[in-house]
């Protein structure tokens, strides 16, 4: 989500530094996502300063039935970077759903979004990714 | 809901629909699922999400972070305590609903565990013995042992003799009926502590037609009355009070069973 390693560690530790300091108070929060949404916004605080993605509107292509192909000659790092140059909430959406760990429900709660948002941030981002892919990657042409 | 936004719903849950095949508990889901099964399009979209999931999960991790989640899960599984079960409102309901079960069937366990044969015969003769009024029977000054003649010559009664026990005390009235089950009862008032006497035809085997017979006397108990039985020569007496066991008991020759 913040697409740099040291930051995520920061978060995640100042994350971990606050939930620790919430048990030893005994004030840890019943509902069981408080913890990942602490650590989004403190993601989102976190770049902040950075230099903000422009808001352009990037192409976008419907999902190829080629794209498995496409996406296994991409690079982890690089799908990783493309996630966290996303606009957020888009970018929350994306990093939660291809996280798969959460349902849809969990994502809702944790991003704080409406199911029609977190549909059309996840629609969007397939359309896009896979115009990049094919930026990336032309596919050759059937005879 | 219109069918439109039905149709907008599904198709907004189907964007969002799981990566892996694990069993969704969204009902809503389940069902934009299951239409959208075999559709061209939706398979695409799930080689897409799946690919991507798979490589999001080789984006290496700082291994100082990594060993957090070695060995835990991502989402703590919230312990659920005797407490928080109990107060479930299924478990609870359940428990109610077993203590009562429980509950009736001991009660009927214990208030038959007294029975012999006539006992339901001489609790409804309990419920007949609040509700006489005096003048309800054919006022007869004489001994209670005396009966037993009139019985026969009168009505044709055979063994419809009044024990030894009871046989001196006088009597105020009697009477003789038919219960809802054409057995006919003669029915005694006497004088001594305002007690009835009840004689009536003991229990019969269905298929034999023998006599079920039971030693020595046994109470019976209804609403605030008690009656002490026995059983002689195929017709049952039954002593009647509103009382308890110990205002009968000292009329009783033979120890209570």
């Amino acid at each position: 989500m913040l697409g740099d390693s040291r930051k995520a560690q920061e978060v995640f530790h100042a994350t971990l530094r606050e939930a620790a300091m919430r048990a030893a108070r005994g004030e840890l929060p019943e509902e069981p996502f408080w913890l990942f949404r602490d650590a989004r916004w403190r993601c989102l605080e976190a770049t902040k300063s950075d230099l903000q993605p422009e808001s352009v509107d990037l192409e976008e292509r419907d999902v190829a039935s080629e794209a498995e192909s496409q996406i296994q000659r991409l690079d982890p790092m690089q799908l990783a970077i493309w996630i966290s140059a996303a606009p957020d909430p888009q970018r929350s959406a994306l990093a939660l759903f291809y996280l798969d760990e959460f349902d849809y429900r969990e994502i809702l709660d944790i991003a704080e979004l409406k199911l029609s948002e977190l549909s059309r941030f996840l629609a969007k981002g397939r359309r896009q990714l896979q115009a990049w892919l094919n930026s990336k990657f032309p596919q050759q042409s059937k005879l | 809901m219109n069918p439109l936004s039905s149709m907008r719903r599904q198709r907004s849950l189907l964007e969002c629909a799981p990566i892996s095949a694990r069993q969704t508990a969204d009902r809503s889901m389940r069902a934009a699922l299951s239409r959208a099964d075999g559709s061209a399009e939706f398979a695409d979209q799930q080689n897409f999400d799946r690919a991507v999931a798979r490589l999001v999960r080789l984006i290496a991790i700082p291994a100082e972070s990594a060993e957090w989640f070695s060995e835990k899960d991502l989402v703590p599984v919230a312990k659920r305590t005797w407490k928080s079960t109990l107060r479930n409102p299924a478990v609870l309901a359940i428990s109610i609903a077993v203590a009562v079960i429980a509950g009736v069937f001991v009660f009927n366990f214990v208030s038959h565990l007294n029975d012999f044969p006539g006992s339901a015969t001489a609790r409804k003769l309990l419920g007949i013995a609040a509700s006489t009024r005096p003048v309800m029977l054919d006022p007869v000054s004489a001994e209670a042992g005396t009966l037993s003649d009139l019985f026969f010559m009168k009505h044709g009664l055979e063994h419809y003799d009044v024990p030894a026990e009871f046989a001196d005390f006088a009597t105020i009235g009697c009477r003789v009926f038919e219960d809802d089950e054409s057995r006919r009862i003669a029915q005694i008032w006497v004088s001594e502590k305002r007690m009835q006497f009840f004689l009536f035809p003991a229990e019969r085997d269905s298929k034999t037609g023998a006599v079920q017979r039971f030693p020595g006397w046994r109470y019976v108990h209804q609403e605030g009355w008690t009656g002490a039985i026995t059983e002689h020569s195929g017709v049952c007496f039954m002593a009647a009070l509103r009382g308890g066991d110990k205002d009968l008991a000292p009329y009783l020759s033979q120890p209570k069973e």
